[in-house]
């Protein structure tokens, strides 16, 4: 072939030269002649000039919406529509310009080849792998037919079943719950796998879940990082953490595991799974005796102490404390006067120490020691869990009306999760609230009527939920699934018609934190790719085909624009709470909430209006009334088996791309040395681990990083791996939940496993 | 197993067809540019798309990604460094995309598209204005990636999927040609 790479590329490289030949293919007539494809004849020729290395990027702000305490703010760059790459933003003092691994990786997320691309319904049934391309109206039109008749059949559409979850915290994402309340009554997996057990401790003692700005913790004196790891899993606390102990602070890790935080801390300690509330009233009984306690502060602010002191005095014996925690006494002791003796000091209780048979009652064991200490509403002190006191938004996109006439569920009412509960006047009907920690039986359980239809939106069921077996059982036998999501899984896999969803890059959202206290829009970046649409215009488009099927079976607004659906959630209350006139600021980077000091006015939200050692709710919902010591669930096999969060994903978001597979690319098990060889396991063979639920087959990596007696296997699923280890974790409750979630957690952490070499 | 023998149509005809699958909305637009590529292909509607789906457009992992960055740049990744270099061609060529960041430029239903349309103008309108744009395109771009394309489409479409393996051979049939025929001027 005779043609010049040369010249051709001079062209293309060279605006000038670049010019000359469109300024000759408009004279020559040449795009009059084109036939005409996918590809037209560009007319005007207004063709950009090639990048010749300026940097002529676009800014735009995003926010990470993912379920992770830090909740970055985003500045995201595009080139010609193109996202280039994206930074932490600067604005924000809690995100400082960077992003953690997982949000370093959003380009190739957005980009992924992976990404769901069309609606697509699967032909040969559920399971078949036999997927036809659908367009969005025949998908929604199918969707909307199928709700309609089981409205007539059933008199009512709780046969109509949503389970969304963490997936997307996006405010306006609260427009899938908005499309359900839309339609009438409906059923709801209602509750959090997550976080309940703290929620409700928490609300017991303190009428509320609320925290310290993290920030503070840089001004600490002791730091107590319980059962959470911020190395991995929150990086961005981590400079509050290196800052107050380069300035002094002592930063102590209790933990089961050796974790990436424990090894950054001051002082470890390995203590025995599902103890940490004995050592918390141990702690507080040596604190106490000593009498370090605030007993002005307890006088003052608090109901119940002299219960509680009463409990310690006759049922806590230090000894054993130390020998059932697995802790020295003499190391206790030191630890307790210690962190009683720093002003201030604050304990940061994770979510892995409440996932257990007693973890609620573990948080409040804690939140008594913080109070006895004298830290609770302090500067830079507090028991810290989390707090939603930043998300008074409208919720507009939730706050749908009913069509008239609809009719509901009549029996005992649940409470609806932890997110954006709303009030108002007892109704005659409400939804039907199934526990989605229990997804697979509630859903084949249901009766009158029956769950016929399941939209799963935010959320992969088959890797968060348990019990997989019975999943596919429940998922056949309904007569629709619908699964909303980025990425094809193991959910979309059992669907019968998947729905791609945009990416926080290509709508308009606001996000706020659980943890931190700063605020960010998040602007459209991107054109949606393909024919991915938002859950709002999921919503609008469903409501357009239900309305023209049958007139006023919808309320949802037919059409809308993310844009508009986002400056709907914002109200007075947020302006003035950050400090903002409008939300169009935030265009300028996020903001944050001015500062205040949760319970330093000494007024908290329980019916005494006082911290209470004493509860008579929690006697009322969970038999006792003080923070006791609940022993841990019986073990019903040789180990336990604990399945906290990888640094690498969030569970199985993130760890489908391929910077995630390079650094980790497969599940393995955690096993003690002690143990590995009494089991004649070496490092790198494969073993079978096993209990009553299932059995899985993975790699051991041996390492006294876990104790003895222990095995640890990271949750989540990993692409093109059947591993799941859910399928080992039956769902078995934890003890608090139901009060302000309306279903109790899941004991995660208190599944028991075997093993054996392979 | 079917048996099939490569179509003998027109070299333009030939593009046109198999631009016409890649760029399928959905069964019946698969199954009538299919049939014109092949109208003694005995498979239903449904089958063809079935298969189509499962190797060129998902939901599950596919077993051939259309698209020329994942064989060029980053084999889980598109809409880059690739991407773009095809947009600037496009640009270059005279060609508005209304689809520009939604259905990235490389994907093989646009390049087929391109390569079709600068053909037509050699072949039927007798313009070779953009002729060297169109074999640079071809031996710089399209030759570089649609073999390993190939490649892993036919490894398993020959297992199990013969309509498959029938476009594939096409497009095979037709690379070779076009990167074998000398230019017209």
């Amino acid at each position: 072939m005779s043609y010049s790479k040369e010249k051709v590329e001079s062209i293309l490289n060279n605006g000038i030269s670049r010019r000359s030949f469109l300024k000759g293919l408009a004279a020559s007539g040449v795009l009059s002649s084109l036939p005409g494809g996918i590809l037209q004849a560009n007319e005007d020729l207004n063709t950009k000039i090639p990048y010749l290395g300026q940097k002529n990027y676009q800014t735009f702000r995003n926010a990470c919406p993912r379920n992770c305490y830090d909740t970055c703010s985003i500045k995201t760059y595009v080139k010609d529509g193109v996202m280039q790459f994206i930074e932490g933003a600067t604005e924000s003092t809690y995100t400082r310009g960077g992003c953690c691994v997982k949000g370093n990786s959003y380009v190739k997320r957005v980009y992924s080849a992976r990404r769901l691309k069309f609606p697509m319904m699967q032909v040969g049934g559920k399971g078949s792998g036999n997927w036809k391309r659908v367009s969005w109206d025949y998908a929604m039109e199918t969707i909307a037919k199928k709700l309609l008749e089981m409205k007539k059949e059933d008199g009512t559409l709780l046969g109509a079943a949503l389970t969304k979850y963490s997936g997307n915290f996006g405010i306006t994402h609260y427009g899938v719950e908005g499309m359900f309340n839309s339609i009438g009554y409906t059923t709801r997996l209602a509750g959090t796998p997550c976080w309940p057990a703290g929620i409700d401790a928490q609300n017991l003692d303190m009428g509320d879940m609320w925290c310290n700005d993290p920030e503070e913790m840089k001004d600490s004196k002791f730091i107590i990082l319980w059962g959470v790891n911020p190395a991995s899993n929150s990086v961005h606390s981590m400079k509050y953490i290196y800052e107050a102990k380069s300035k002094g602070a002592k930063v102590v890790v209790i933990d089961p595991v050796f974790t990436e935080a424990a090894s950054k801390a001051s002082q470890y300690i390995q203590i025995k799974t599902g103890t940490d509330g004995l050592l918390a009233l141990g702690m507080a009984k040596i604190i106490i005796d000593a009498n370090l306690h605030d007993q002005k502060w307890l006088d003052a602010n608090s109901k119940g102490y002299k219960e509680y002191k009463a409990y310690l005095d006759k049922e806590i014996k230090l000894d054993n404390v130390s020998k059932i925690t697995g802790i020295p006494l003499a190391m206790i002791k030191e630890l307790a006067l210690s962190f009683v003796k720093a002003k201030p000091a604050t304990i940061w209780m994770g979510y892995g120490m409440q996932r257990h048979t007693n973890g609620g009652s573990m948080i409040r064991a804690i939140d008594a020691l913080v109070a006895v200490s004298g830290n609770i509403g302090k500067y830079a002190g507090g028991a810290r869990y989390g707090h939603l006191s930043t998300w008074g938004f409208n919720y507009a996109a939730l706050s749908q009306t009913k069509p008239e006439g609809s009719v509901g569920y009549t029996g005992p009412e649940g409470a609806k999760g932890e997110f954006a509960q709303v009030g108002g006047e007892k109704a005659a009907y409400t939804d039907r609230f199934l526990n989605i920690n229990k997804t697979a039986r509630e859903l084949l359980n249901a009766k009158e009527p029956k769950v016929r239809l399941l939209w799963v939106a935010c959320k992969n069921v088959f890797s968060q939920d348990f019990d997989r077996n019975q999943l596919i059982r429940a998922f056949q036998q309904l007569d629709l699934v619908v699964v909303a999501d980025q990425f094809f899984n193991e959910t979309v896999k059992w669907a019968d018609i998947v729905l791609p969803v945009a990416t926080q890059f290509e709508e308009y959202d606001v996000n706020v934190s659980y943890w931190h206290y700063w605020l960010s829009l998040n602007e459209q970046a991107i054109k949606p790719l393909f024919e991915v649409k938002s859950d709002v215009e999921i919503a609008a488009l469903l409501s357009k085909h239900m309305n023209k099927l049958e007139a006023g079976s919808c309320t949802f607004p037919q059409s809308v624009d993310t844009k508009a659906m986002t400056i709907k959630e914002f109200n007075p209350g947020i302006y003035e709470q950050f400090g903002i006139k409008s939300w169009e600021e935030l265009k300028n980077g996020s903001v944050k909430a001015k500062a205040v000091i949760p319970y330093a006015d000494g007024k908290f939200k329980t019916p005494s209006g006082k911290f209470e050692f004493y509860s008579d709710k929690a006697l009322e919902l969970f038999g006792s009334a003080l923070p006791t010591y609940l022993e841990v669930r019986k073990p019903y096999d040789k180990f336990r088996m604990t399945s906290p969060h990888s640094r690498w994903s969030l569970h199985s978001q993130f760890q489908n791309l391929e910077w995630m597979e390079d650094m980790h690319p497969e599940p393995y098990v955690y096993i003690n040395p002690d143990d590995a060889e009494a089991k004649m396991v070496k490092e790198g063979d494969t073993v079978a681990v096993f209990n009553k639920q299932g059995l899985l087959r993975v790699k051991a990596k041996v390492t006294d990083n876990v104790q003895a007696g222990t095995v640890l296997m990271y949750e989540q699923w990993y692409n093109n791996n059947i591993y799941n280890v859910n399928e080992l974790v039956d769902d078995t409750s934890s003890d608090m939940g139901a009060f302000k979630t309306g279903a109790p957690g899941v004991a995660l952490h208190d599944t028991f496993v075997n093993f054996r070499k392979l | 197993m079917q048996t099939f023998q490569p179509q003998t149509t027109s070299r333009l005809d030939d593009i046109k067809h198999l631009r016409d699958i890649f760029n399928a909305q959905n069964s019946k637009e698969l199954k009538v540019a299919f049939d014109a590529l092949n109208p003694s292909f005995t498979i239903s509607e449904e089958d063809l798309e079935v298969q189509f789906n499962r190797y060129f457009v998902g939901p599950m992992e596919t077993v051939a990604d259309p698209f020329a960055s994942v064989y060029l740049d980053n084999p889980d990744v598109f809409m880059s460094k690739s991407t773009l270099h095809v947009r600037d061609l496009y640009e270059t060529m005279g060609f508005s995309y209304s689809l520009k960041n939604v259905i990235p430029e490389d994907h093989l239903g646009v390049e087929l598209d391109a390569y079709y349309q600068l053909l037509f103008l050699e072949e039927a309108k007798e313009i070779t204005y953009l002729s060297d744009l169109r074999h640079y395109f071809l031996h710089e771009h399209l030759a570089l990636w649609i073999p390993r394309f190939l490649e892993r489409g036919l490894a398993q479409s020959e297992k199990d999927a013969p309509a498959i393996t029938f476009i594939l051979q096409q497009l095979k049939s037709l690379l070779i040609r076009e990167t074998t025929t000398t230019r017209s001027s």
